[in-house]
């Protein structure tokens, strides 16, 4: 049995960038970046169907500043190996070109059962990746999973829903996109995990291994063009306390909420 | 003129609130042409079309087929491609349900183009639509228009106001037959587990919310503790009550409750977009040791601190 995961590296929230600003790559140094929390859910079920069922798991990385990092974490999790796809060619702003690399990625890799990716997309918010890849590769789906079971015929997984959970049946071929809930709740990387995650090798692909090229995958190929981009300027200043003793902070609040006529309780 | 396809989604019996609210937002852009709303089921009720009528649509077209019972990817999308193969819209828009944005990035796809997504705002400029999507906690918008002759997008939920006496006419109806085949329907529906709602937090003025950071079950009576003394309400994010630290009904957001109290309290919250939907709040305290958690973009005072060294001083001080 052979899984794929795709993960995704960001930017981590520890690092103070308001704004657009968040998204000039030229300020941040790799201590910042870390894989997309979401990405870690779903290492975390794919890793679960490896201990319980013996699966391969395949990590692979296409987005992000420094992939080769994101990658040696998701080995030191438990991955059996990985996979860099680094390109200048590639435009990942766009779900559907991506979807469209992960479909040539998983064609080059050869077989597969599961595909696991996260809810979201950090870097752009967007949540639409999952469903345009298992529309492209014409398979199964269960997105927002929140829990998983494996059943005769495949997977039993329950997924987000308005009001409550619902649960489906899928094949056990096909793609699931991984909430953050408890089910999918990341380990830790192990110290033997990370020692072989230090000795591994992990092969980098072009957007040319996969017979791709710019004007397929590139920023010339997007159909989500941006118009504009721009910070947001609030009306009104937050007021964070950050500095004192827990008492004094508490009464710095509750000083701060009388000047400003906020009545706390009825 | 812009021609405008609605994806109608139903729950618990009736039209999903943000989907109304996505009609409400149509009707008052001049250059929206004509609103169309795509209705699926195995039954379709008359006070849904009127309900669509009154809230703006104008052509209700719909497929009636026991597939189409409960929401699954691949019948839906079926079904979905048909009505804009037969209504030719320019735009086809959902609700950014969980429903909605399974199925808006499908749809694209099949004609070959992006999305998109959680769009709070739509302006017509020149002949090009521009969608408007917040990004990176709010503190950014992204202006994006689409190629194509069609465009997808998916609204945020919570974005859209609802107007609560809608004085729209009656829309026409008309209604056609999608045939399934078994590789429909390869994911099988098995069960809807609704979260019980015990407790209506619709209208509370104070809300005192607790998140992962609380940390487990026996540490949630700092919360209970507050909110009593406050004469509030407790709320809690879907993290909390996934591992039932406390009752599901207490869960505010995108899948829980909408409130919008005077004072929210956010303790140990980051501040995802699916919780935060849910709050309409006149003043937001958050409490969170992560200088950098997305809750104190939202907040408009906020401590950062560990909850449960904070919350007790809170509470102390606040009993006299
Ligand atoms: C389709 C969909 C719908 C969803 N709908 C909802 C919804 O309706 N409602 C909802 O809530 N979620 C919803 N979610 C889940 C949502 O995306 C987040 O996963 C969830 O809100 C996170 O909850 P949290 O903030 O409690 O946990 P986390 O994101 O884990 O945050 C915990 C926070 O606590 C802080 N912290 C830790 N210890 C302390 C301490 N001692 N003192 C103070 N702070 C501390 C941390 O710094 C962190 O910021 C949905 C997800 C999806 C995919």
């Amino acid at each position: 049995m052979k899984i794929i995961v795709f993960i995704e590296q960001i930017v981590s929230t520890q690092v103070k960038l308001q704004g657009v600003d968040y998204f000039d790559s030229t300020r941040v140094s790799e201590d910042d970046l870390v894989i997309n929390p979401s990405s870690k859910n779903a290492l975390e079920g794919a890793l679960k169907l490896k201990d319980q069922l013996g699966a391969e798991v395949t990590a692979v990385c296409v987005r992000g500043l420094k992939p080769n990092k994101a990658l040696r974490e998701a080995i030191a999790m438990g991955c059996t190996d990985a996979i860099e796809i680094a390109d200048e060619n590639i435009y990942t702003d766009d779900p559907l070109l991506l979807a469209k690399v992960y479909v040539e990625a998983l064609g080059k890799i050869g077989e597969f059962d599961l595909v696991f990716l996260g809810v979201e997309e950090q870097s752009t918010g967007s949540y639409a990746i999952g469903a345009m890849l298992s529309e492209k590769l014409g398979l199964p789906s269960v997105l927002y999973a929140e829990e998983l079971e494996v059943i005769d015929s495949g997977y039993k997984v329950g997924h987000v829903l308005e009001g409550g959970r619902k649960i489906v049946a899928m094949p056990s071929k096909g793609v699931i996109s991984c909430s953050d809930s408890q089910y999918f709740t990341p380990r830790y990387t192990s110290m033997r995990g990370i020692l072989t995650a230090k000795r591994a090798e992990i092969p980098k692909w072009t957007a040319a291994d996969l017979g791709l090229s710019s004007s397929v995958v590139g920023k010339e190929a997007t159909s989500l063009i941006e118009v504009s981009f721009s910070n947001i300027v609030l009306e009104k200043e937050s007021y964070i306390i950050k500095e004192g003793e827990p008492e004094e902070k508490v009464e710095n609040l509750l000083a701060k909420l009388k000047e400003d006529e906020v009545k706390l309780g009825a | 003129m812009v021609k405008t396809l609605v994806f109608g989604q139903i729950r618990e019996d009736v039209i999903e609130e943000n989907t109304l609210g996505v009609l409400n937002k149509l009707t008052e852009i001049s250059g929206i042409s004509e609103i169309i709303v795509a209705l699926f089921g195995h039954q379709i009720k008359d006070e849904w079309i009127t309900e669509l009528g009154k809230h703006g649509a104008s052509r209700v077209v719909s497929v009636k087929a026991p597939e189409l019972e409960v929401y699954l990817s691949r019948p839906y999308v079926k079904a979905m491609l048909e009505v804009i193969e037969k209504t030719e819209p320019m735009l086809v828009i959902a609700a950014g349900t969980v429903y909605g944005e399974d199925l808006i990035p499908r749809l694209a796809v099949h004609h070959g183009v992006s999305c998109a997504q959680r769009i709070n705002d739509i302006s017509i400029v020149g002949d090009e639509l521009h969608f408007h999507t917040p990004v990176r906690d709010d503190q950014a918008m992204k202006v994006n228009r689409i190629e194509g002759a069609i465009k997808f997008a998916t609204s945020r939920a919570g974005a859209f106001f609802v107007n609560e006496n809608p004085d729209g006419g009656s829309p026409n109806v008309e209604s056609f037959d999608v045939t399934f085949s078994e590789e429909d329907m390869l994911v099988k529906h098995i069960e809807i587990k609704k979260a019980e709602r015990t407790v209506n937090l619709k209208d509370a003025k104070i809300i005192v919310a607790g998140g992962r950071g609380v940390g487990g079950k026996e540490q949630f009576q700092i919360i209970r503790e507050l909110a009593e003394i406050l004469g509030g309400e407790i709320g809690a994010t879907r993290a909390c009550t996934d591992v039932h630290w406390i009752e599901e009904t207490y869960e505010i957001g995108q899948t829980g409750q909408s409130v919008s109290p005077d004072i929210y309290i956010a303790a140990g919250i980051s501040g995802a977009p699916q919780h935060v939907s849910g709050i309409k709040a006149k003043t937001l305290i958050a409490i969170n040791t992560d200088e950098g958690a997305a809750i104190f973009n939202f907040a408009d005072y906020g401590i950062v601190g560990d909850l449960h060294v904070i919350l007790p001083i809170l509470k102390q001080k606040l009993q006299g």
